[in-house]
């Protein structure tokens, strides 16, 4: 192992272990796979702790020196595509295939898969809100309301993504709108069913992510990563219901305005 | 046969709305099929729980996760794969959506039983799904898998 420095294998797995959480890892999994790798590439004293913001890791080099680590990672955007790479990285290491120059390659490339196209992501929205608001017992007409609603929600969530906008405001608003543009059609169209159609769309907005990982991570005994995920969860349901009153209330006072 | 075909086509529908949860979650396009395969058997148990059983929702939620969580686990060894891929899309159909709406309608609308009603259901059912997932994922297999 000609030239693997200390400092560049304790990167190394800082990195791997960052790249899983940003992506949508557990917390117990990114703490498993920087523990198999450190165990991989002959770490000494290797401890972590992993947050679901935070990594906290500590090692000793073989002169004897100590150093330590730390990681901050505020923002989670679900990435499986890269936390599945990570992973296999990580197993591939453990088996012995893989060098540090080799481990790193592999780790950049990992971190370079590309995101969907926005046009896809937005696709994707419509047809899932449309097969919601199918699955909830609506029609033709309310699927394709649902369709139209999943696409506002889908564009305000980017563009305020972009924006940096925070996520609870984004959820109210995109909840909002989505619910307003049904109330809308329904004031052209009597027979709508508004409510088939509006969940339909909010079905794209629900925080079933942050509910499974909450989970997942209480299940691990990580009490307090999923306390911190549970009360996501609970954050954005609110904010969807939140949006919801605030669109059924902004109708009314539009309806009586027109009306 | 009217009903067989109703629930094949939701079985259908239930696929492909899994599946754009994967495609927004950046799964590889190798698992989309096995995805929605989770998802749609979920919510296959759940509305046959709900509909012929005549279950409540939260029970039949918590029954829908039996097998949701076990393809999610096959798949997941099957494919040498993190079983969150198949778990965070494959959830989404049991996910209390229209809970949340009601809640929000009721109390909108004043009224307080109906708003206490949803909204408790709506915990439970979220409890129910915590439950069905915990319980699978915690049997142990003969042969520990990493993923």
């Amino acid at each position: 192992m000609a030239g693997n420095t200390f400092e560049q294998r304790m990167d190394l797995i800082l990195d791997a272990g960052q790249t899983m959480l940003e992506n949508g890892g557990e917390v117990f999994r990114a703490q498993q796979t920087m523990e198999i790798m450190a165990r991989s590439l002959q770490l000494q004293e290797f401890h972590v702790y992993v947050l679901t913001n935070g990594i906290f890791a500590s090692a000793r080099s073989d002169n004897g020196d100590g150093l330590s680590m730390v990681r901050h990672v505020p923002l989670v955007s679900i990435h499986l595509g890269r936390v599945e790479a990570v992973n296999e990285l990580s197993r591939e290491l453990a088996q012995g295939q893989l060098d540090l120059p080799r481990a790193r390659h592999k780790l950049e490339d990992a971190r370079a898969i590309g995101s969907t196209p926005p046009r896809a992501e937005r696709l994707a929205c419509v047809v899932g809100s449309a097969c919601f608001a199918f699955l909830f017992g609506g029609a033709w007409a309310e699927m394709l309301v649902a369709a139209v609603a999943g696409l506002l929600e889908s564009v305000v969530c980017q563009q305020f993504g972009k924006r940096r906008i925070n996520r609870i405001f984004t959820d109210i608003i995109a909840a909002g709108l989505g619910t307003l543009w049904a109330l809308g059609v329904s004031f052209f169209l009597p027979t709508l069913d508004v409510n088939t159609a509006t969940i339909g769309a909010l079905m794209v907005l629900t925080p079933g992510v942050a509910l499974t990982m909450g989970i997942r991570d209480i299940i691990n005994a990580d009490y307090l990563s999923g306390a911190i995920r549970l009360l996501d969860a609970v954050l954005i349901a609110g904010s969807i219901a939140c949006g919801v009153v605030l669109a059924w209330l902004a109708g009314r006072g539009l309806g009586a305005i027109v009306w | 046969m009217p009903l067989w075909t109703d629930y094949l086509a939701q079985f259908l529908v239930a696929v492909v709305a899994t599946i754009s949860f994967g495609v927004t979650f950046r799964v590889s396009p190798r698992h989309y099929l096995a995805c929605g395969f989770t998802g749609a058997v979920g919510w296959l148990v759940y509305v046959l729980c709900a509909e012929l059983l005549t279950m409540s929702a939260p029970v039949a939620t918590l029954v829908a996760a039996l097998p949701l969580t076990a393809c999610a686990r096959l798949f997941a060894i099957r494919h040498k794969a993190p079983i969150t891929l198949f778990l965070l899309c494959g959830i989404f159909p049991l996910v209390p959506g229209a809970g949340i709406y009601y809640t929000a309608y009721y109390f909108l609308r004043d009224d307080r039983t109906l708003f206490a009603n949803k909204g408790v259901e709506t915990l439970k059912i979220a409890l129910a799904l915590a439950l069905g997932m915990a319980l699978v994922c915690s049997i142990p297999l003969k042969r520990h898998n990493k993923s």
